[in-house]
C-alpha cells in the first residue's frame, strides 16, 4: 500500500507541475482527489489493509491528499498570474504620449527661477514701462550730456518726441537702471528688489547682438552696505542658474551710474576655467556689470549718499539662457519660432 | 588699442622675468581689460635672414630664378623665386619649411613645405614684404618686388623676428574699458599703472626748454574750447623716412609709418596720448589763430574731404583761413608736403565735447579726435612737446628752433577731495592701514595727506578732467589698487517686516503658467515694433500708434498698440512647419495719448499698458471647436488664476474679426478685451494660407486679482445624482444662453435639477433645414432621498416641456 501511495504522490506531483492551464489542472484534481480519483479509490481499499498498518496508512493517505490540494491551489494561483502577464515581446521603447504641448519661453523660465531665488531672500519684484524719457534713461543716471549712448545710433527715440530737453525726449528704455530710480523715488528705503525687463538698443544684429533683449537687475540699498556684499547677489544668481557654486571675479569697470563699477566674470563653464575657444582662452566669461549706485543716482532718487549706499547687478538674461542651453544665436529668442521654443519644456 | 611691451619698458623697467599672463591678468583686474597678449615673433616662426650667393636662370621658366642662399645652417640652399630685384649679396627674408605665409599677400595663410617649382627643388621661399605681413612696414614699390633687407647688417640665419626687432609682445586693450580714463590712451599712461601695480619707478620725461626770442606767436580766441596751444617753429628739416626703430614701433601698434615728420607726431601721440600736428611753416601765412569757424567756411582735409564748416567747429587758421580742423585732422594744403623744410609743430589741448561733435558731424573720427574726446589734461602738452623735440633733434641734428609760443589760457584746476577714513573703511568692509592707502595712491600721482581720520587728496592733472572728482572715486582707486579679488564677500543683513505680497505680479505669472501648463499653449516673445504689412492687415489704422524716429528698418517703424499684428506674423511664419498650435504673448503696448507724469512733473509719458494675447491656429479643427477651445481658455482663466471672472458680450467688433464669430470680454461693465476669429480677408493679407486662427487680447492692467481664495466648499451629495442626456431640435437662431436660461434661469425647470451642460450641437442629415439638434446633459438628484427612475424621467420631462414652451425646442423623433 505504501508503495502505491508513494507512486501516486510522485505521479500527481509530476502532473501538477506539467499542467499548463487551469482546465488541465482541474483534470488532475478530478483524477486524483475527486470522488473517483486515485487517492479516493485507495482510501476505499483501506479496510482491506492489515489492521496494524491501517492507522499509519490512513494518516499517510490524508496527508498526501492534503498536500496535493495545497499544491494544486498553489499551481492555480501561479497559472492565474501567468495568464495575466504582458507578453514578453511588449515594446517598451515605443515613445510616450505627450501630456500637454505648451510651455513658457526659456527667458521667462530663467526669470522665474531667479525670481524664486531672490524672493526667498526677501526681494520684491518690480516691473516698469518700456517707454521712458531721456531724463530717466540718462540724466538721472549720471550720464554726461554728451554721452555717446544718447545718440540715435544707440537708442530708439520716439518720433515726435526726439527733440528738446531731456524730460521731453522719449525712447524705448536702453537699460533698466532708470526704472530703478523710479522705484526708489516711490518707495521708502531700505530697498531690496529685482527688476526683470526688456531693453532696446539700436544695433546691427548678429548671432550675439540683438536690438531687444532681456535684463535682470537686482538692487539693494541700505545703510552700511559694502561693495563686497554684491558678491552675494552674484553668487545667488549663478548658483541658481547652474545649480552649483560658480567662481566669480570682480574687476574694474566703468559705468556712469555706479562708483565703483565692476565687470563681473564667471568661470567659463565650458572648460572649467582652463581656457577654451568659448572664453577666448582666458578661463573667464564676462556676465554682468555691477557696482555701488553713484552718489548722483542716489541723489536723483532722493536719498542722501552719505547715509545710504548699495549694490546693483544687471545681468543679461539672454546670455545666461544661451549658456544654460548652449543656444548659439540670440535672435532666436524673438523669432516666435515654435521649432525653437518647443525645446524648452 | 595696441601696446608694445618693449615700448612700455622705455618708461617702466619691468623685470625680464615678468610673467606676462600675470601682467595681463593684473591689468585686467585693476585697470583695463587686456583682450589679447600676442607674442609677435610667432608670426615669423621659421623665417630667417638669408644671403643670396648666386642668382641663376631657371631651366624651365623664364620668369623664375634659382637662387643659392646661405641661411646660416652651413648648407647652401636652392630656392626658386620669381622676384624681379634679386641680386647677389642681397639679404632677404627666407620662409623655411613650416613658416606661414600668404601668397602675394592675399588669401588664406599657407604653410611652406619643401617643394618643386617647374621641376626644380626649392627650399622654402624668398618673400615679398606683403607675403609675410610686413607690407605696411616695408611697402613694395612694384609688383614681384622681394623684401630687400640688405640694410640690416645681421649674419645669415638670424631669425627674422630678431633681425627686424619684431620679437615683441603686443597687448591689446579693450577700448571700451578705458573710455573714462583719458590718461591711459598712450604707452606712458599704461606704464604708470604698471609702475603702481608692481611698485616700480616710472621714468620721468624731461621737460623741453627754449628761450628763443622771436615774433612768432599764437592767438586763442576761444579759451573754453582751446585751453592751451603750443606752437613751435623750426627749420632745417626735410621729408625722409624715420629711423627704423620708430617706424617699427608705430607699425607694431597698428599705424602706418609715413615719413619722419609725420611719424614723430604719431609716435608722440602713441607714447603720451596727446595728439600733435606738424604744419609746413612755409605754407602758413601770418600767425596762427585758434578760433571758431565761420558758418559755411570751407576746409579741405588731409584725406581730401571737402568740408563746409559750422560755427560750432574749432579751427586752426592762418591769415588766409582755416588750415586744420582742430583736434580732428590737418588740412590738405598746409600739412606736411614732400618738399617741407620748415615746420610749425602744434602741441595743443582741446575741449572734449566740441571735438566729439565736430568729428561726428563730418563722420571723421581719427586717432586724434578719439583721444581728445576723452578729455585730456592740458598739462600733458609738456610731455608731448618734450618727447617731440627729443625726436626732432635726434633725427634732424641740424634743426633750429626759430619760434616758440606756449599759450596756456585756461589753466586746469586739480581736483581736491577730502575722504573720511571711517567712511572709507565702512564702504570697503575692511580696514586698510594709512600706508596701504597712501602708498599706491602716491604711485598713481595723487598727493595724499592724512590727518586723524581725514585724508586730503590732490588729484593729478591727468585724472582731473572729470575722471576723479568725488570721494567715491577715491574709494574706487583704493579698492582697485588693493585688488577687488582680495576683498571677501560679506553677507548683507536684512530686516524682516512681513512677507512679500505682490498680487499683480503673481497674477501675471499664474496666467502665463495657466496658459502654458493647463492650456497647452506656447509662450512667444516678439519685438515691440510691428511690420507695416501686419499693421495694415490687422490694425487697419495707425491712429494713436507711436513710431520710432530711427526704426530698425523702414517698414518696422510703428511700435505696438496691440500684440495681435506680431502674433499673426508668428502664425504665418509657423504655418510652414505646424498644422496646429496655440501661442500667447504678454507684453507692453503703447498709445500716443493719455500722457501722464507719474514720477517727475516735467516728464510726460504716454499710456502704456500690458496686454496678454493669444492665437489658436489649426487647419483641421472646425471654427466651432476652435472657438470653443479659445473661449474655454478665457472662461477658465479667472478661476484658475484667482481673479474676478469675465463676462462675454457682443459690444464693439474688433476690426480684424469675422463678422459673426467674436465677443468682447468684460469685467463688470468695462470692455477689457476681445475674442474672435481672424476674418478671412485679414488672414489672407497676413499671408496665412490654410490655418483658421482664433485670437484673443486682454488688457491685463484691468484684471482684479482676488486678495485671497474666494470659492466655498460644497458638501458632497448624500444621495446619488444621475446624468441624463437629452437631444432636442431648436431653430438655428436659438442660442445656448437662451436654452440654459430656460432650464436653470430664474425659475428652475425642475426642483431636482442640479445642473445642465452643453454637450454638442449638430446640423445636417436627419436635422431639418433651419433647425439644429442640441444635446444637453442634465444632472438630476435630491438632497433628501435616492431618486427612482420615475422621479428622474419626470424631472427630465419637465425640462423638455419648459424648453418647448420657452424656446420652441422639440424632442428629436427618430
Amino acid at each position: 500500500m505504501k508503495d502505491r501511495i508513494d507512486g501516486i504522490w510522485e505521479e500527481v506531483r509530476k502532473k501538477i507541475s506539467e499542467a499548463a492551464s487551469e482546465s488541465e489542472l482541474q483534470n488532475v484534481k478530478t483524477g486524483f482527489v475527486g470522488k473517483q480519483g486515485a487517492l479516493s479509490l485507495l482510501m476505499k481499499e483501506l479496510p482491506k489493509v492489515d489492521a496494524s498498518m491501517r492507522p499509519e496508512m490512513g494518516q499517510l493517505l490524508n496527508q498526501v491528499k492534503n498536500q496535493v490540494t495545497v499544491l494544486i491551489d498553489e499551481k492555480r494561483t501561479a497559472l492565474k498570474l501567468k495568464a495575466s502577464e504582458v507578453p514578453a515581446d511588449f515594446d517598451v521603447t515605443v515613445p510616450g504620449i505627450m501630456p500637454s504641448s505648451g510651455g513658457l519661453h526659456p527667458i521667462t523660465q530663467m526669470c522665474y527661477d531667479l525670481n524664486d531665488a531672490f524672493r526667498s531672500m526677501g526681494f520684491e519684484v518690480y516691473q516698469e514701462d518700456d517707454i521712458t524719457s531721456e531724463l530717466y534713461a540718462f540724466d538721472k543716471l549720471n550720464f554726461p550730456a554728451n554721452h555717446p549712448a544718447r545718440e540715435s545710433m544707440d537708442t530708439y527715440w520716439i518720433e515726435g518726441h526726439d527733440k528738446g530737453a531731456a524730460n521731453e525726449k522719449l525712447c524705448l528704455r536702453p537699460h533698466l537702471t532708470g526704472g530703478s530710480v523710479r522705484y526708489m523715488q516711490t518707495h521708502k528705503p531700505p530697498y531690496r528688489f529685482i527688476y526683470p525687463g526688456r531693453v532696446y538698443r539700436n544695433e546691427t544684429t548678429d548671432a550675439h547682438h540683438e536690438r531687444a533683449f532681456f535684463q535682470y537687475e537686482a538692487l539693494i540699498v541700505d545703510k552700511d552696505i559694502t561693495f563686497t556684499s554684491g558678491k552675494v547677489l552674484i553668487q545667488t544668481i549663478l548658483s541658481k542658474v547652474f545649480g552649483k557654486h560658480v567662481p566669480v571675479r570682480m574687476r574694474s569697470g566703468f559705468f556712469p551710474f555706479v562708483e565703483p563699477g565692476f565687470e563681473i566674470d564667471m568661470e567659463c563653464q565650458v572648460c572649467g576655467g582652463k581656457g577654451c575657444s568659448v572664453c577666448k582662452h582666458v578661463g573667464w566669461i564676462e556676465v554682468m556689470p555691477g557696482g555701488s549706485p553713484h552718489p548722483n543716482v542716489l541723489r536723483a532718487a532722493g536719498l542722501d549718499p552719505d547715509e545710504y549706499t548699495g549694490f546693483y547687478v544687471n545681468i543679461g538674461l539672454d546670455r545666461l539662457v544661451m549658456m544654460r542651453y548652449g543656444v548659439d544665436d540670440v535672435r532666436l529668442f524673438h523669432s516666435a519660432d515654435l521649432r525653437f521654443l518647443k525645446q524648452f519644456r | 588699442m595696441k601696446l608694445s611691451l618693449s615700448w612700455i619698458k622705455d618708461y617702466v623697467n619691468l623685470p625680464e622675468d615678468t610673467d606676462l599672463k600675470q601682467l595681463a591678468y593684473d591689468l585686467t583686474m585693476d585697470t583695463v581689460e587686456v583682450e589679447d597678449v600676442e607674442f609677435m615673433a610667432r608670426r615669423f616662426d621659421n623665417m630667417v635672414v638669408g644671403v643670396i650667393e648666386a642668382v641663376e636662370a631657371h631651366p624651365n621658366a623664364d620668369k623664375l630664378r634659382v637662387c643659392k642662399v646661405n641661411i646660416g645652417d652651413g648648407e647652401v640652399r636652392e630656392i626658386v623665386c620669381g622676384g624681379i630685384n634679386l641680386k647677389e649679396g642681397m639679404r632677404v627674408a627666407v620662409a623655411c619649411p613650416g613658416a606661414v605665409v600668404r601668397w602675394h599677400g592675399e588669401g588664406e595663410p599657407v604653410v611652406i613645405k619643401n617643394s618643386k617649382l617647374r621641376g626644380v627643388a626649392s627650399y622654402g621661399m624668398i618673400c615679398a614684404s606683403g607675403e609675410i605681413g610686413l607690407g605696411d612696414l616695408f611697402p613694395a614699390t612694384q609688383e614681384a618686388e622681394i623684401l630687400d633687407l640688405s640694410a640690416f647688417e645681421v649674419p645669415a640665419g638670424t631669425s627674422l623676428a630678431a633681425a627686424l626687432d619684431l620679437d615683441d609682445v603686443i597687448l591689446e586693450i579693450d577700448n571700451k574699458s578705458m573710455t573714462n580714463r583719458p590718461d591711459l590712451w598712450g604707452h606712458y599712461g599704461i606704464a604708470r599703472e604698471i609702475a603702481a601695480l608692481y611698485n616700480l619707478p616710472l621714468a620721468p620725461i624731461k621737460p623741453f626748454e627754449t628761450d628763443v626770442p622771436s615774433d612768432f606767436h599764437v592767438e586763442i580766441e576761444d579759451p573754453e574750447r582751446c585751453p592751451r596751444y603750443i606752437g613751435l617753429e623750426m627749420s632745417g628739416l626735410s621729408v625722409k623716412p624715420a629711423p627704423y626703430r620708430m617706424q617699427n614701433r608705430i607699425w607694431k601698434v597698428g599705424m602706418r609709418p609715413i615719413n619722419a615728420l609725420v611719424d614723430i607726431t604719431n609716435y608722440v601721440m602713441l607714447a603720451t596720448g596727446n595728439p600733435t600736428h606738424a604744419f609746413d611753416a612755409d605754407m602758413i601765412q601770418g600767425h596762427i589763430v585758434v578760433r571758431r569757424a565761420a558758418e559755411g567756411e570751407k576746409l579741405q582735409l588731409l584725406n581730401a574731404k571737402e568740408l563746409e564748416l559750422s560755427e560750432d567747429d574749432l579751427v586752426i587758421t592762418d591769415a588766409a583761413g582755416p588750415v586744420a580742423l582742430a583736434g580732428v585732422m590737418g588740412g590738405a594744403k598746409d600739412s606736411i608736403l614732400p618738399q617741407t623744410e620748415r615746420v610749425i609743430l602744434e602741441v595743443a589741448n582741446f575741449e572734449s565735447t566740441g571735438i566729439r561733435r565736430t568729428a561726428l558731424r563730418y563722420d571723421n573720427r581719427t586717432e586724434a579726435s578719439s583721444r581728445y574726446e576723452k578729455a585730456i589734461d592740458p598739462e600733458r602738452c609738456d610731455q608731448a612737446l618734450a618727447l617731440s623735440m627729443q625726436y626732432f633733434q635726434e633725427i634732424y641734428p641740424e634743426l633750429k628752433v626759430t619760434g616758440f609760443c606756449d599759450k596756456y589760457v585756461n589753466r586746469l584746476k586739480r581736483a581736491e577731495i577730502d575722504v573720511d577714513l571711517i567712511w572709507l573703511e565702512k564702504r570697503l568692509g575692511k580696514h586698510l592701514t594709512d600706508d596701504q592707502i597712501k602708498g599706491k595712491l602716491q604711485m598713481l600721482g595723487f598727493e595724499v595727506q592724512i590727518e586723524g581720520t581725514n585724508m586730503h587728496v590732490v588729484v593729478p592733472t591727468w585724472r582731473s578732467t572729470g575722471d576723479v572728482s568725488i570721494k567715491d572715486d577715491m574709494m574706487e582707486e583704493v579698492a582697485r589698487m588693493y585688488g577687488y579679488d582680495n576683498f571677501e564677500a560679506t553677507p548683507f543683513k536684512t530686516t524682516f517686516d512681513g512677507a512679500i505680497n505682490q498680487k499683480d505680479i503673481d497674477l501675471v505669472r499664474n496666467i502665463k503658467e495657466f496658459l502654458a501648463v493647463r492650456c497647452g499653449m506656447q509662450e512667444v516673445y516678439t519685438y515691440p515694433w510691428m511690420n507695416d504689412t501686419y499693421v495694415n492687415a490687422v490694425l487697419q489704422s495707425t491712429e494713436g500708434v507711436l513710431r520710432l524716429s530711427t526704426p530698425p528698418a523702414p517698414n518696422l517703424s510703428y511700435i505696438r498698440s496691440s500684440l495681435l499684428p506680431n502674433l499673426c506674423e508668428a502664425v504665418a511664419r509657423n504655418e510652414r512647419y505646424f498644422d496646429e498650435f496655440s501661442i500667447f504673448e504678454e507684453a507692453q503696448v503703447f498709445k500716443d495719448g493719455n500722457y501722464t507724469s507719474p514720477y517727475d512733473e516735467s516728464e510726460w509719458l504716454p499710456e502704456q499698458k500690458r496686454f496678454i494675447s493669444a492665437a489658436f491656429a489649426s487647419n483641421s479643427k472646425t471654427v466651432n471647436l476652435l472657438f470653443r477651445e479659445a473661449k474655454g481658455v478665457l472662461e477658465n482663466m479667472p478661476r484658475y488664476t484667482h481673479m474676478e471672472a469675465f463676462r462675454f458680450e457682443k459690444r464693439e467688433k474688433p476690426v480684424w474679426a469675422d463678422n459673426t464669430v467674436w465677443l468682447n470680454v468684460l469685467l463688470g461693465d468695462e470692455i477689457i478685451g476681445c475674442l474672435g476669429l481672424l476674418a478671412k480677408k485679414v488672414s489672407m493679407d497676413c499671408g496665412i494660407k490654410n490655418l483658421s486662427t482664433m485670437l484673443f487680447e486682454l488688457d491685463s492692467t484691468k484684471f482684479r486679482p482676488f486678495i485671497s481664495r474666494t470659492n466655498r466648499f460644497t458638501h458632497l451629495a448624500e444621495y446619488p445624482e444621475t446624468d441624463y442626456d437629452i437631444s432636442m431640435l431648436f431653430d438655428v437662431n436659438v442660442t445656448w444662453d437662451e436654452i440654459y436660461d430656460a432650464i436653470l434661469g430664474e425659475k428652475k425647470a425642475s426642483a431636482l435639477l442640479k445642473s445642465a451642460a452643453f454637450i454638442d450641437e449638430y446640423r445636417g442629415r436627419q436635422v431639418p433645414p433651419g433647425k439644429k439638434s442640441v444635446t444637453i446633459r442634465l444632472t438630476i438628484g435630491s438632497d433628501e432621498k435616492t431618486l427612482t427612475s420615475v422621479d428622474i424621467e419626470k424631472a427630465a420631462a419637465q425640462v423638455m416641456v419648459k424648453l418647448g414652451k420657452k424656446t420652441g425646442g422639440a424632442l428629436r423623433t427618430q
